[in-house]
């Protein structure tokens, strides 16, 4: 939970809140074609439970908010750039929104997809 | 479309003409690459769109500008790769799937007709939009679908791959003018998307190229008002043209920018022309008899709301206007060399800079931090993506980094915490090696340097042991406290004895702003005196507070 006080009260934001607006900005990231999960138990429970935020981890420690996105590429776009892409357009989303410095983003590129023909 | 403008009837495009019309896209493209890079809002910090589409095109191209007697299918796949390996950037990034779509489109084709244009940008289409879960519409991907729906529509009327052309470009042109609406953020900002422009102009080039139009030259526009300043004039005082005119006015009828242009061009020099709001501001270099002209001339179109003159001549001879020195040069960098950009403190150190090849320069020092973000405009716009930052202050390493980070660039950031370091760096750069080497030798050249600043404390303290009252004259060896005296001659001395200068060979003195050129020689003499084994070089560096920074090797 992200806490912020001013002078009537506090501000709480929860991670899962944070990995939501995390989640629309990678969806909308040109080249990246699917999120993907961390590993089996993820992906187990996501079988389960459909969340809105799967395969985003958003760590919040010594008032420094760290954002782990696990993506899946499509085949045949430049990956460098593509993750640098994500990296920026989530921080600013999230930055923007949120009004709060983001310390860390990792981009774990989980797959590649290849479309029809190649 | 008028006849006489399907001049070419029905012929295929073979591989030559297809690598002369990439060749045509590409340079257009890098003809209006600024005014591509200044619609950038979306998504904010992703650099600039045009440098990074005419970065990833000129990767493109350079796959197929040599290569010879192959299909148009060969050399679009080449093509596509080339875009692939190259693409920077988002936008790079879709540039890229759209020619590799397009490839797909050709892939069985020896020449390119109707069909085959047609069919390559559909793939183009379908492709661009595979790479997303979530298209974004009013973007590059809009005007790409726009572009192949255009195409298939043509086919009813035309099998002329030269004719499809034209209607794909008017098609993406009337595209670009409808993104605001489709997408709030460009409306807010008042700009059209510019990664869709960027691609409109790869394919305006190309029918320039059939019309014999020329590619290097960027079309009158007009540009925002604020850009239009008066504090450039100075710069750029051609002799004979004394006279700065600036008049704001209203247009009765709309403006015709070709003919208000060539107008003017015939009364005077320098013409920038804006607009903001309906009002238009034109700006105009005359000669002395020739003052009142532009403002009788403009009187003829419409309401003139206000009119600046002033005499150029006047300010550049006055006491400020003589101190004004040459323009920097800055090294002018290709696509392929490395770019320095180095943080200075003050002119004389930015000239030298200059002179040692830095490609950019940002100003600040101890007191006056330069953002990241000023960091990131200094180099974003060079042609290069290989970049070594200097920062030269201890406090500007952190902007200089996230600068880095933030940068679609390969960057590499040389640790230098003084000035000295800076320049025993930059002392190091051959522009055609491997950017890893030479920040490998420029690390270690930072090392190899001792470097010194003196200053006037501005209050007391008391810091490693040493007690430093108001006034007094502190000496930093490496950035670290070393003395504090009543005197400058000691505060040079014991910074000196601290670096063992006896033991070193060259001791170069650059002196500030804050003394005069008499005092620092007399200075540079009397250091001399006191080591006579040294070589003693006195040079101005121009930085505020700082009486002398010295470097010694």
């Amino acid at each position: 939970m992200t806490k912020e006080n001013t002078s009537k009260g506090d501000i709480q934001i929860s991670k899962q809140a944070i990995a939501t607006i995390a989640f629309q900005a990678v969806q909308r990231s040109y080249g990246v074609v699917g999120l993907a999960s961390k590993n089996i138990a993820d992906e187990l429970a996501h079988a389960l439970v459909k969340d809105p935020t799967h395969g985003i981890d958003v760590d919040y420690k010594n008032q420094e908010i760290n954002i782990d996105i696990y993506i899946i590429i499509e085949y045949g776009t430049r990956i460098k750039s593509v993750a640098a892409s994500v990296a920026n357009t989530v921080r600013y989303q999230v930055e923007s929104s949120l009004g709060l410095p983001v310390n860390e983003i990792n981009i774990h590129v989980q797959g590649l997809r290849i479309s029809n023909g190649e | 479309m008028s006849e006489e403008q399907s001049v070419t009837n029905n012929r295929p495009i073979d591989g030559v003409q297809y690598k002369e019309l990439m060749n045509a896209g590409l340079t257009w493209l890098r003809t209006n690459q600024e005014s591509v890079n200044a619609l950038n809002v979306f998504p904010v910090p992703d650099g600039d769109t045009g440098t990074n589409m005419v970065l990833t095109l000129q990767a493109a191209y350079n796959e197929i500008s040599n290569s010879s007697g192959e299909s148009v299918g060969e050399l679009a796949e080449k093509l596509a790769h080339g875009a692939l390996m190259g693409a920077r950037g988002n936008s790079g990034v879709i540039l890229s799937q759209i020619w590799r779509g397009f490839s797909k489109g050709l892939e069985e084709c020896e020449t390119i007709n109707g069909k085959c244009l047609v069919e390559g940008l559909k793939q183009a289409r379908d492709t661009a939009y595979k790479g997303v879960v979530r298209p974004v519409e009013g973007t590059i991907l809009t005007v790409c679908k726009d572009m192949a729906i255009a195409a298939e529509k043509s086919l009813k009327d035309t099998e002329d791959p030269y004719q499809i052309l034209r209607i794909v470009t008017d098609a993406a042109q009337v595209s670009v003018e409808h993104t605001p609406e489709l997408l709030d953020v460009l409306k807010e900002a008042g700009v059209v998307d510019a990664g869709g422009k960027g691609l409109m102009h790869i394919f305006e080039g190309m029918v320039r190229f059939i019309d014999g139009e020329p590619l290097d030259i960027e079309p009158v526009h007009v540009q925002p008002l604020s850009v239009i300043g008066q504090q450039e004039a100075l710069n750029n005082a051609e002799p004979g043209q004394d006279y700065e005119v600036i008049v704001d006015f209203q247009p009765d009828q709309p403006l015709v920018l070709e003919n208000y242009y060539e107008d003017l061009e015939k009364i005077g020099t320098s013409i920038q022309v804006g607009e903001g709001d309906g009002i238009y501001r034109m700006h105009i270099h005359v000669a002395t008899e020739k003052r009142y002209e532009p403002i009788d001339y403009t009187m003829t179109l419409g309401t003139i709301t206000k009119v600046h003159i002033e005499n150029l001549m006047i300010q550049v001879d006055s006491p400020a206007g003589a101190q004004r020195e040459e323009p920097l040069k800055l090294a002018k960098v290709g696509p392929d060399d490395l770019g320095v950009i180095t943080i200075s403190p003050g002119s004389g150190f930015s000239r030298i800079f200059a002179s040692l090849g830095a490609a950019a320069i940002v100003e600040g020092g101890q007191t006056m931090n330069p953002s990241t973000q000023e960091i990131l405009a200094a180099f974003e716009d060079l042609p290069t993506d290989k970049i070594i930052i200097l920062p030269n202050n201890k406090n500007i390493m952190m902007a200089a980094t996230s600068a880095a980070e933030v940068s679609v660039k390969q960057v590499e950031v040389i640790p230098s915490v003084t000035v000295p370091q800076g320049l025993a760096a930059m002392l190091r750069l051959i522009p055609g090696q491997e950017l890893a080497d030479v920040a490998k030798d420029m690390n270690s050249a930072v090392n190899d340097i001792e470097s010194g600043e003196i200053t006037t404390a501005v209050r007391d303290v008391e810091i490693d042991g040493i007690e430093v009252k108001e006034g007094e004259i502190i000496s930093l060896h490496n950035g670290k406290l070393v003395g504090s005296n009543k005197s400058l001659k000691d505060g040079c001395l014991i910074f000196l004895e601290t670096a063992k200068a006896e033991d070193l060979e060259l001791i170069t003195m650059f002196h500030g702003e804050n003394i005069s050129t008499e005092d620092a020689e007399k200075m540079a003499e009397f250091i001399q005196e006191k080591y006579p084994d040294q070589e003693v070089e006195l040079q101005y560096g121009g930085q505020p507070h700082y009486q002398f920074i010295f470097s010694i090797e």
